[in-house]
């Protein structure tokens, strides 16, 4: 019983996050409709300015302040891409373009950083914040996990407390209207991506210390990230972040059952058949087809 | 300029080109040697460096006259890592270009996809680097290097007679067709060393947080990790371990790692780490083994790294191949005398090189380990540790 606790703790730090990650999912979908395939990607800029900034002797927090700033940069640049040309097509084609822009990002992140070369990712937040069933929970964690948790409160009340935050739920559900009554969409759409990119470029400063330092692998953590955002269906924080943190245990988990081992890069898969069902549970067959 | 690139690579040659076998002499009459290697170049990885140096050797003997008289018409292609690239490179190889050889190759899966075709073809390779199981289980390829699997053997054998360690624990990444391989090398150094691994494990991710292996690896009471990361995994795994604050294990680590990226990156690791590397230590720039291929490589303005050390050394083995043909150079011919040949001792590795008759190929059984310590790579084993045949 013990060992299965020490191994779900063991995935807290994958957790933390998928749950942030997860986080800033639902932030670009509730504001602007889009499913941001490219967004661990945009964050992987940003870690990676970092990284070479620090490489340049530039002090920690001035870099990682540097690796936010481009993070929120290529971000607007996205959203430009997505607003000035795919604002009123369906879901599925924004999501498709996400994809596209996810690949060629990259494509061109793997040759600037150099392919397999790993880069000095320097801990801005170094060291052990508690010890837990034999295992250490960094302070990076920690940090990510609160971060999660401050931008899911902050979201939740500026999504619906703030007159911007009520113009921005118009943007994203009736973009037309909106911009029919008066709100400046273009405008409060990149301010949107500005917020999300600079998120998730924070996010990746924290956790690519402990992760392997390449450009792929880092933009590819956006999958389970929406995994932990689909629990909701893109609505609800909360449940993000406790998603994103269960999915993490449940990896740490399965690294011990035997058998479960080799499986454990499906548990997104298996969250997202689950939620499906799940979501399908009172719907009758006329309905559901 | 280039003339003088020539003579100095042309004196680096060696003896060879003024043996006895030189004066009888292999001939060209259908024009220029063609020779072709087919190597990852773009995609996840970029081996492109494994082909290059062996083109600066070969245009080397170029400028020098050639062999005997024959020029060589060195080409590389890019497989892209993908099969069907791969593929398609070797058919224009052999049914277009009409090469007499494959040499100086470094792919992801090269070997996987194109076995069947050489076989077919009656083609042989001698591979830069050979990445893949199927590299080492082919009647038509032999790699100059160790590889992964033999190294995984050779690294269990250093870490139970020189660390003396008692519970070694693998635990591996899995790539396509490799589980087996990893497996029969674990068994192989069981074998050898009479004892058995503390725990297998073959389901490490590529990506993601290792801190559940590594916390496992801990609770199991390994005191040896071998592992086969590939470099950014390597500093992951090594940041991991300080960061869960773990002590006494060896973390050995396969060639993947063991560059000088990653003893930058690691230079405040407390960490145990050892690699096990292909060929002579690369970084050991004033190791007398490595003289040849420097003036070579220094000649040729080609960067001084392990996969230039393959290159090297796979054209070394390919002109030394030719020069022995008495007569016209042609498939035929090579893949006579591959199969005569008597072993080579080259001084870039531990063991010596032959292709021979067999129907599978791993001629370098022996690596030698380097530990990082301070941002720095230092010899660990001064001999080569060799995995025995029995």
């Amino acid at each position: 019983m013990n060992a299965y606790f020490t191994a779900a703790v063991t995935g807290l730090a994958a957790g933390s996050a998928y749950a942030l990650l997860g986080v800033c999912a639902v932030f670009t979908y509730r504001l602007v409709a889009v499913v941001n395939f490219v967004g661990a990607a945009i964050g992987a800029t940003g870690a990676f300015a970092f990284a070479m900034l620090a490489e340049e002797g530039l002090p920690l927090w001035l870099s990682a302040l540097g690796g936010v700033i481009i993070g929120a940069a290529v971000s607007v640049a996205v959203g430009a891409i997505m607003t000035r040309w795919f604002a009123d097509s369906p879901a599925s084609t924004k999501a498709a373009v996400a994809v596209a822009l996810l690949v060629g990002l990259v494509a061109v992140g793997l040759r600037i950083t150099g392919g397999q070369h790993p880069h000095d990712f320097p801990a801005l937040i170094g060291g052990s914040a508690f010890r837990l069933a034999g295992v250490e929970v960094t302070k990076a964690s920690v940090a990510t996990l609160l971060l999660a948790l401050a931008f899911t409160l902050a979201a939740n009340l500026f999504l619906n407390r703030s007159h911007t935050g009520l113009q921005l739920r118009a943007l994203s559900e009736r973009p037309v209207a909106a911009e029919l009554i008066g709100i400046p969409v273009h405008m409060l759409s990149l301010w949107v991506w500005a917020v999300g990119g600079a998120a998730t470029a924070f996010a990746l400063i924290l956790i690519a210390p402990q992760r392997a330092p390449n450009f792929l692998t880092l933009s590819l953590l956006v999958v389970p990230a929406l995994a932990a955002a689909l629990i909701s269906f893109f609505r609800n924080f909360w449940s993000t972040l406790f998603g994103g943190v269960a999915m993490g245990m449940m990896e740490g988990l399965a690294t011990v059952i035997p058998g479960l081992g080799e499986y454990r890069t499906a548990v997104p898969l298996v969250v997202i058949l689950v939620v499906l069902l799940w979501s399908q549970r009172g719907a009758r067959w006329d309905d559901a087809r | 300029m280039w003339s003088k690139t020539a003579l100095l690579l042309a004196a680096g040659l060696g003896t060879a080109m003024s043996g006895p076998a030189f004066a009888a002499g292999p001939t060209c009459p259908d024009g220029p040697i063609k020779l072709g290697a087919i190597s990852t170049i773009t995609g996840p990885v970029d081996f492109s460096e494994v082909p290059k140096a062996a083109k600066a050797m070969y245009d080397a003997v170029n400028a020098a006259g050639g062999i005997n008289g024959c020029k060589i018409d060195y080409e590389i292609a890019d497989d892209k890592a993908d099969p069907q690239v791969a593929a398609q490179a070797a058919r224009d190889f052999i049914d277009n270009k009409k090469v007499v050889a494959l040499t100086g190759g470094a792919s992801l899966l090269e070997c996987a996809v194109n076995a069947p075709t050489y076989k077919r073809a009656g083609v042989s390779s001698v591979h830069g680097l050979g990445v893949d199981p199927v590299c080492f289980n082919s009647p038509n390829i032999a790699p100059v290097n160790v590889g992964p699997y033999t190294l995984t053997t050779a690294m269990g054998l250093f870490a139970s007679n020189t660390l003396k360690t008692k519970n070694l624990c693998a635990m591996f990444i899995i790539f396509g067709g490799t589980q087996e391989a990893y497996k029969a090398s674990i068994a192989r150094w069981e074998q050898l060393a009479g004892q058995k691994a503390k725990l297998v494990d073959l389901t490490v991710p590529t990506s993601g947080d290792y801190t559940p292996f590594l916390i496992k690896a801990r609770d199991e009471g390994c005191d040896a990790v071998i592992s086969n990361a590939s470099e950014p995994g390597v500093v992951a795994w090594v940041k991991t371990a300080d960061a869960q604050t773990i002590t006494g294990v060896n973390w050995l680590f396969l060639s993947p790692g063991y560059t000088v990226e990653v003893a930058k990156t690691l230079a405040d690791s407390k960490q145990r780490i050892y690699v096990g590397t292909e060929w002579e230590p690369y970084t050991e720039q004033n190791s007398a083994a490595n003289k040849d291929w420097i003036t070579a490589m220094n000649a040729a303005k080609r960067p001084l790294t392990a996969f230039s050390q393959g290159g090297y050394l796979s054209a070394e083995a390919m002109l030394d191949v030719i020069k022995s043909i008495d007569g016209p150079v042609t498939r035929n011919s090579i893949n006579k005398a591959l199969a005569s040949m008597k072993p080579v001792s080259y001084p870039l590795a531990g063991s010596p090189y032959v292709f021979g008759p067999g129907a599978t190929h791993a001629p370098m059984q022996a690596t030698k380990v380097m530990r990082l310590a301070k941002g720095t790579w230092t010899v660990e084993t001064k001999d080569w540790v060799v995995v025995p045949t029995k």
